[in-house]
């Protein structure tokens, strides 16, 4: 069992060091503005090439400025204590399991948690396993 | 037109003019002496049944019949022997990399220009007047319906990209598959589904995916050795990333541009790092 994964990016925060404009970085990669725009937001997967060219220009590896995260952690930060505290009751888990979930690699999870406990959070969660897990 | 860098030339066989020569022959001399006796018998007709004349037709106007429906003939074939000569001489093709270019015609001159995001597919004719001769007919078809106009010769209608009188069709085949590959692997459909009143506007958008494709040209990539390294397949890779083998294939020839999310993969999968896997050249 695998957390499925998205690419998150460190743009802005490097960006906004080089103190770049989101107009000056896209001519700099040779892209439009609003592929930057959708990039800072994490809602795009970059081209290799447009990951080679933005990790050049800030100086820094490709894993720095982009990086992979679990999706499920994602979800997990955006919700206030008392909602995963609801989410914690619905998947029949208690608060300290649930809050280790978002630390953990792929090794860790395959061992600890079962698909069903998985499918649990993932209904608790307001989505399908298949939407945060692999098999 | 310029000379393009990764075009290929060539021109037709002389031995096409002996075939259409052999095949015109042949056709227009069954026609002459069933025609040659046609004229004999309407004037037997005319003779006995329209004039009422008693006289019997001499048989010398068979043979004066004969002798002028000859000369016809030979003149036609002559002049047509003439005008594929020219035919042969006028006609080029150029394979260039994303379409191809027949320039032929004698009277009227033709330069068709077929992109590839066109081709539907490409036939290989070997009929019977082709094997005497040992040449083939290449016959490359497209989706346009104005095609067959474009380059019709003397009235017959023919595909688009008609390239006759061949002596090795393979090579042709070739070079055009090899550049298809290369630079035209577009999703066939999507020309319905997007640009389909605006021509330009298609073309322009092929250009642009397949300027997308070549960018795969400056990536370096060591995915073949780090993949014998670690003991896998090409196709263990594909199926362990969950990607068709040819994507694989294409990235460790440098066709292929990935985005960051399959790079990860692979990366994450040979266990090294993307820098390790891939460099910009």
């Amino acid at each position: 069992m695998k957390f499925k994964k998205k690419i998150a990016s460190r743009v802005r925060q490097f960006r906004e060091e080089m103190e770049l404009s989101q107009i000056e970085l896209a001519k700099l990669v040779g892209v439009s503005r609003q592929t930057i725009y959708y990039l800072e937001r994490g809602s795009y997967n970059p081209s290799l090439t447009i990951s080679f060219k933005i990790s050049e220009i800030f100086k820094k590896p490709i894993h720095e400025i982009f990086y992979q995260e679990p999706i499920i952690k994602d979800i997990l930060e955006g919700k206030s204590l008392s909602e995963i505290r609801e989410v914690a009751e619905v998947a029949g888990l208690n608060l300290e399991k649930l809050a280790s979930l978002s630390e953990m690699d792929d090794k860790q999870l395959a061992k600890v948690f079962k698909k069903e406990t998985m499918t649990k959070i993932a209904i608790a969660l307001g989505a399908e396993f298949e939407d945060l897990f692999e098999n | 037109m310029s000379k393009e860098k990764n075009s290929y030339e060539g021109s037709i066989s002389s031995s096409y003019k002996n075939k259409e020569l052999l095949k015109n022959t042949l056709l227009l001399s069954i026609i002459a002496t069933a025609g040659a006796f046609f004229i004999y018998w309407i004037i037997i007709m005319i003779y006995t049944d329209g004039l009422n004349l008693n006289v019997e037709v001499p048989i010398e106007v068979l043979y004066l019949i004969f002798i002028i429906v000859y000369v016809i003939f030979g003149a036609i074939i002559i002049l047509d022997y003439g005008y594929n000569r020219a035919y042969v001489k006028n006609f080029t093709y150029t394979i260039s990399e994303d379409h191809i270019i027949i320039r032929h015609g004698v009277l009227t001159k033709t330069v068709a220009i077929i992109p590839y995001s066109r081709i539907q597919n490409i036939n290989i004719v070997n009929g019977v007047f082709d094997r005497i001769f040992k040449t083939f007919t290449v016959k490359i078809e497209t989706a346009g319906s104005s095609a067959a106009a474009a380059s019709a010769k003397s009235g017959i209608i023919k595909p688009e990209g008609y390239i006759p009188g061949l002596k090795d069709p393979n090579i042709i085949e070739k070079k055009i598959k090899e550049m298809m590959t290369k630079y035209s692997a577009v999703p066939s459909g999507l020309e319905d589904k997007i640009f389909k009143p605006e021509e330009l506007a298609f073309d322009n958008f092929i250009s642009y995916i397949l300027s997308k494709m070549r960018e795969g040209e400056k990536l370096k990539t060591s995915i073949t050795e780090l993949r014998e390294k670690a003991n896998l397949s090409a196709a263990n890779l594909a199926e362990k990333v969950g990607v068709p083998l040819q994507t694989i294939n294409y990235l460790a020839e440098g066709r292929y541009n990935p985005s960051l999310a399959l790079a990860y993969k692979i990366a994450e999968i040979l266990q090294c790092k993307i820098e390790d896997l891939f460099k910009l050249v």
